[in-house]
This record gives structure tokens, sequence and C-alpha cells, in this order.
């Protein structure tokens, strides 16, 4: 089934210690089903809060527009609601909640998106079929949440949790940062994998085009000074790997705000 | 110079004689300076700057400073877990005696005035013993009547060898002052867990004093979920060497409740080994928790092993809890002495994961505060305790949940 993401004129802004700062400044964007966009830009851009926001962190307050799945606002969403209409965000340094197993969360966080619990004994073969595809040892379904996790490790528990939960719409930010070669292809192939079984829209923020040899975009957009300012195919991200993003910044912008 | 004199020369100690590092069984106790008396006057009346009642909100509990008389309506009464009655139960035997009657009175010595107090206002006592092993745990209940002033005390001993589990429950409405004696034999394992569910208008202030045997096992558990003020002051010693103690605790506090447990754990032989572990959770503005955990290891017991750790978990801003432990070390060839003690508050970045994966608010809570306990409720190693509590716990949290919830969190 089709679905479409519509970010309409998207402004959102932080409290600092300076004051409110204005970071989205009219976002506007539409990705349906089965398409992959990959959001490029500078550091302190505004790429992370931009998948942030489309999530529902309380730390960004949105000042207007509206993020609309198949037509329902999900800023009128709590995170959970926005989970249950099909959005998933992939954290760069995905939370560590000790004493919650994985397996249990897991679980709990299946039963809530699907309405229903889970049965047992398909969804222990699911999981292990699934952890074994992503290369991690049987025992991490026994450990707390994300604790201890090596950087490698929490990426492949994300992107776990993206198979799991078959979303309408993955956001990755910065999925690649903090991975060697084999585990970039190893996450890489799991997110390839969910998105040909669940065909679901990827937005794939990241700074480097890494990543994009291992997932496709059909659409290249870069993003600056809180919006998107060019957008083209795979051979835009060519363009920004031989070129950078000085060219599309502002004159005296400051390019490494510690809010990106 | 004969060998021999050589020889003791170079394995003499050469340390300072008034250097109380190196002597340290001649420095002055700083963990506790209170008498151990019988007599409420032996003790100061509490105050503020009296290091036992600091944190104690004293406005709160002053009705147990003096001696009173008691009302004697709070009703005591014991069978196994299951509801059998101990009578065609052999080697249990429950029974009121007189408090001048052992084992009433010979288990430590009150240590503080409200201990003393009880003491002296007490006219009811009552005495578990336990001769040989039990497989179904005993339980005895406590039901208050009420918030007329009342006192009693209960004394529990198991013999050598006994393998046994002891469950003391209170509930009901209370104020109540009491007094827990607990007495294991020689090699014996044993488990006593206490749980305080009273009424939000009830008082309770207790005193256990413990005597672990030589070589046995004691699992001591306090499970404090309910409660205006609730106050007890936990005294230990060993018999003999090779002793166990592990003391474990949870406390729930909700808004305006004041609960305060202190552990005096004293090594008093070689080769005993002690574990205090004791976690709680605050919900609501003024839940006040207090946990002192003071441990002192005597020059007469080396190669202790000793360790306490106390965490708190704050749900909502504007509750307070304390946290000190403290540690004496006289002996210097110890196996290890150490401590940890935390307050943390409720993560909002742990919540917004949970929530960016479709967990509502309320269901991220239970997970985490779950968790947070999870470890310690299987350790209290009762079956109907861990069930009882991990359902409070829930109760407390969330009302409402979907029955799929409700299964999947229960099979978890």
């Amino acid at each position: 089934m089709q679905h479409t993401l519509e970010i309409k004129d998207l402004r959102a802004a932080v409290e600092t210690k300076e004051g409110r700062k204005e970071i989205l400044k009219g976002v506007n964007l539409t990705v349906h089903s089965g398409e992959t966009h990959a959001i490029m830009g500078p550091n302190g851009s505004g790429k992370s809060t931009l998948a942030y926001t489309l999530a529902g962190h309380p730390k960004y307050e949105v000042e207007s527009g509206q993020v609309l799945l198949d037509g329902e606002d999900l800023l009128k969403m709590t995170p959970d609601e926005r989970a249950k209409a099909g959005l998933f965000l992939a954290m760069q340094y995905p939370v560590e909640v000790p004493g919650v197993s994985m397996t249990n969360f897991l679980r709990t966080a299946k039963t809530e998106i699907d309405g229903k619990a889970p049965a047992i004994r398909s969804w222990v073969k699911e999981l292990g079929e699934e952890m074994k595809k992503l290369r991690m040892d049987p025992k991490f379904a026994q450990r707390s949440v994300n604790e201890g996790f090596s950087g490698g490790e929490k990426k492949r528990a994300e992107v776990l949790q993206l198979e799991l939960l078959a979303p309408k719409f993955a956001i990755l930010d910065e999925t690649d940062s903090g991975l060697d070669v084999d585990a970039l292809r190893i996450v890489s192939e799991g997110v390839n994998r969910a998105k040909e079984k669940h065909e679901f829209g990827i937005l794939m923020v990241t700074h480097y085009t890494r990543i994009l040899r291992y997932i496709k975009p059909d659409v290249v957009h870069v993003f600056a000074d809180g919006r998107f300012i060019k957008t083209g195919g795979p051979e835009l991200a060519d363009e920004l790997e031989e070129t950078g993003y000085d060219r599309y910044l502002p004159e005296g912008s400051d390019s490494e705000s510690a809010l990106a | 110079m004969s060998d021999y004199a050589q020889q003791q020369e170079v394995t003499l100690p050469t340390a300072d004689p008034n250097d109380p590092y190196a002597f340290p069984a001649s420095m002055p106790s700083s963990v506790d300076k209170e008498p151990r008396s019988f007599d409420p006057d032996a003790f100061a009346m509490p105050t503020p700057k009296i290091d036992d009642w600091r944190y104690t909100p004293l406005d709160r509990v002053s009705e147990f400073f003096n001696v009173f008389t008691p009302s004697n309506a709070t009703s005591v009464a014991a069978s196994l877990i299951d509801g059998t009655s101990l009578d065609s139960i052999e080697g249990v035997s429950f029974r009121e005696i007189a408090k001048t009657q052992a084992p009433a009175g010979t288990v430590l010595k009150p240590s503080d005035r409200a201990a003393a107090v009880q003491w002296a206002s007490t006219q009811k006592a009552y005495a578990l013993e336990i001769t040989q092993s039990q497989d179904t745990p005993v339980l005895v209940t406590v039901k208050g009547s009420g918030l007329d002033l009342d006192a009693i005390e209960l004394v529990f001993t198991a013999a050598a060898d006994v393998h046994a589990d002891i469950v003391l429950e209170h509930a009901g409405q209370t104020r109540l002052a009491e007094g827990v004696e607990i007495s294991t034999g020689k090699n014996s394992e044993v488990s006593f867990t206490s749980v305080q569910e009273w009424t939000p208008d009830s008082k309770h202030v207790g005193s256990h004093r413990i005597h672990v045997g030589e070589g046995a096992h004691l699992r001591h558990s306090v499970v404090s979920l309910g409660g205006d003020v609730i106050r007890i002051r936990m005294d230990q010693d060993f018999g003999g060497p090779e002793g166990d103690l592990n003391m474990l605790g949870i406390y729930f506090v909700d808004p305006g409740q004041h609960m305060e447990h202190r552990t005096m754990v004293v090594h008093n032989y070689p080769e005993c080994r002690s574990r205090v572990v004791y976690k709680g959770a605050l919900d609501g503005k003024k839940a006040h928790s207090t946990w002192v955990g003071n441990a002192l290891i005597q020059p007469t017991a080396p190669n202790t092993d000793s360790y306490e750790l106390n965490r708190n978990l704050v749900l909502t801003p504007g509750a307070i809890a304390d946290s000190e432990p403290n540690l004496e070390i006289e002996n210097g060839n110890i196996i290890g002495a150490g401590h940890a003690s935390s307050v943390g508050r409720f993560d909002d970045e742990e919540l917004f994961y949970l929530q960016s994966r479709g967990i509502p608010e309320t269901e991220a809570r239970k997970l985490v505060v779950r968790g947070f306990f999870g470890e310690l409720v299987e350790e209290i190693g009762i079956p109907e305790i861990s069930k009882h509590l991990m359902g409070v716990i829930d109760r407390r949290l969330a009302r409402g949940e979907s029955d799929d919830m409700k299964q999947v969190l229960e099979e978890n």
C-alpha cells in the first residue's frame, strides 16, 4: 500500500541559554513508500533537529507547519502515537535503559505498535532470525536495552527494531556514524532487507556519502541553515563529495553550531 | 645479635604508636556513639542535631519518644503462607509470651530512644520459634486496629541447622511502635521478609535487632510500600565466624510520605560476609526517603567481606531522597568494604526512546521502574512476595492498561 509523508513549512525552535533559537526555518518535503531520500548537509544545519522534531522529542518546539502521514498530522500526536502511526527514528545515539531487557522491550514495543501481543513462538523465532542476520550475539536479547553496547552494536539494535516494528516511514539519523566498514555493510544490508520486506520510505540523514554506496538514494537533498536548498538525483551526492558543503552556506554562518 | 632476634626485628611493625591510622582499633568510633539500653532515659530526647534523627520529621513521630500506655488492639497471628494452621506443623511454634520471658529481650539492646520507649511501653510480646526446617514459608501477620498508639515485641528464633523462610506482614491502619528480635542458630539458612503496607495515615516506628549464628546465612528483607511515616532501625551482630548476612530493602514512597531505613551492620567475628542493598522509588511532591547504612568492622573481624548499596529513583520532581553510607573499618586485614549510593531522576531521554518505539508514557515508566527493582525483587526469593510486589508497583504507576499489555508485562 502506498503511503505519503508530507512536511509542510515546518518551523521549530529550541530554548538555549542565549534565548530561543529557530533551527528549522520552513522545511518542505514529500516522501512516498518505497522511496529513499538522502538528506545531506553540513554540521549544524539542523538535519538531526528535523529528525527529532518529526519523532516528537520534547526539546524541540514546533512553531508552525504540518507533518502529514497519509493526511494525519503527526505534530498533534505524542511520540508513541507517532510510532503507532508508522514513523520510526533510528537514532544517532540510542539511549541506554538499564534494567529493561532487549527482549522485554522489543516485545512490549511490538505489542503497542501492532495493537496485539505477538504469538510467543513465532515471535521468538523471528527475533532470533533477525538477530542472526544482523550478526548479533543471541545473548543481546537478555541484556539491558543498549546498556554497555558498543557504537556498532547500538546501530545494529536500531536496525533490528526497524525490521521488527515495520514502520511506514523510517528516519535514519546518521546511522553510518561510528561504524567500521564491516559494520556499515551489515547495518546497510539490514536496512535494505527491511525496506524490501516492508516497502517503507526512508529519510536518511547523513553527513557523508559513504553510506550511499550501500543504501542507494532515489533523491538527494542538500539541507542548510534550517531548510532544503537543493534537490537532485544520486549524482548530487557525488558532487557534494567533490566540492563539500561550503558553497551552500550563507556568508558568515556558523556551520559548527552545537545545536546540530 | 642472635638469628631469632634478627628475624623478629624484620617482622615487627615500625609504625608510630600515636598514629591512629596505623592502629585503627584505637580510633574512637564515629559510626555510632549512641548507648545500648532498655532504659529510655539512657537516650537524649531526639533533636535534628542528633545524627540518628537528623533526617526524621520529628514532629510527626514525637508521640513515640515518651513511654505510653499501649492500646493492645493490634492483632498478631501466624500460619503457613498458604493458610495452613501451625497446629498441625511440626517444628514451628507461635505463642504470646511475657516480655520478661526469654527469648524476648535477649537479642541485643535498643539503640535509640524510640526503641527503648517501645520496649518500656510494650505489654504484649509474641514468639515464633522454628526448631525444624520448613519447606513452606511461615507467615506472621500484624494487623493495625486504628490510630490509638500501640506497642508490640516480636521474637523470631531459628534453631541450629534449620532452613526456613519467615514473612512478617503489616497491614491496616496503625500508630505502632514495634520491636523485632531475630536470632538464628549455627549453620542455619533463614530468610526473613518484613512487608509494611499500611494505610496512608499510619505511622510505624520499628527496631529490628538481629543475631546471625556462626556459619549461618540470613537474608533479611524489608519492603515498605505504604504509611505516613515508617522508620525502621536495624542492628545486627554475628555469633561466630563465617556468618553471612544479606540485607535487602525496597521502598516506594508516595507524596508526603516519609520512609526511613537505617541499617547497622557489625562485623565482630572473622570470615563473615555482609551485603546491604536498598532500592527505592519516590513518586510525587514531598515524598521523602532516608537510607543510612552503617557498617562497622571491628578489630576482631579479619577477612571481613562487606558491601552496601543504595539507589533511589526519583520519578517526579519534588521528592527528596537522603542516602548516607558510613563505613568504619578498624581492621586492616579484610577482603573488602565498599559502598555505593545514588539518587537518580527518571530520565527524559529514556522515556523518549521508549515512547518513540510506540510505548506510551505510563507503560514506559512501568518498564523502567520494574527494571529498577527487578533483580532485587527476585532476590527476596519468595514468589508470593515478588508477585505481590510487582503488582503493587504496577498499580501505583498506572491504571487502565489494555489486557494484552498486562499479559506481556506479566510474562516478561
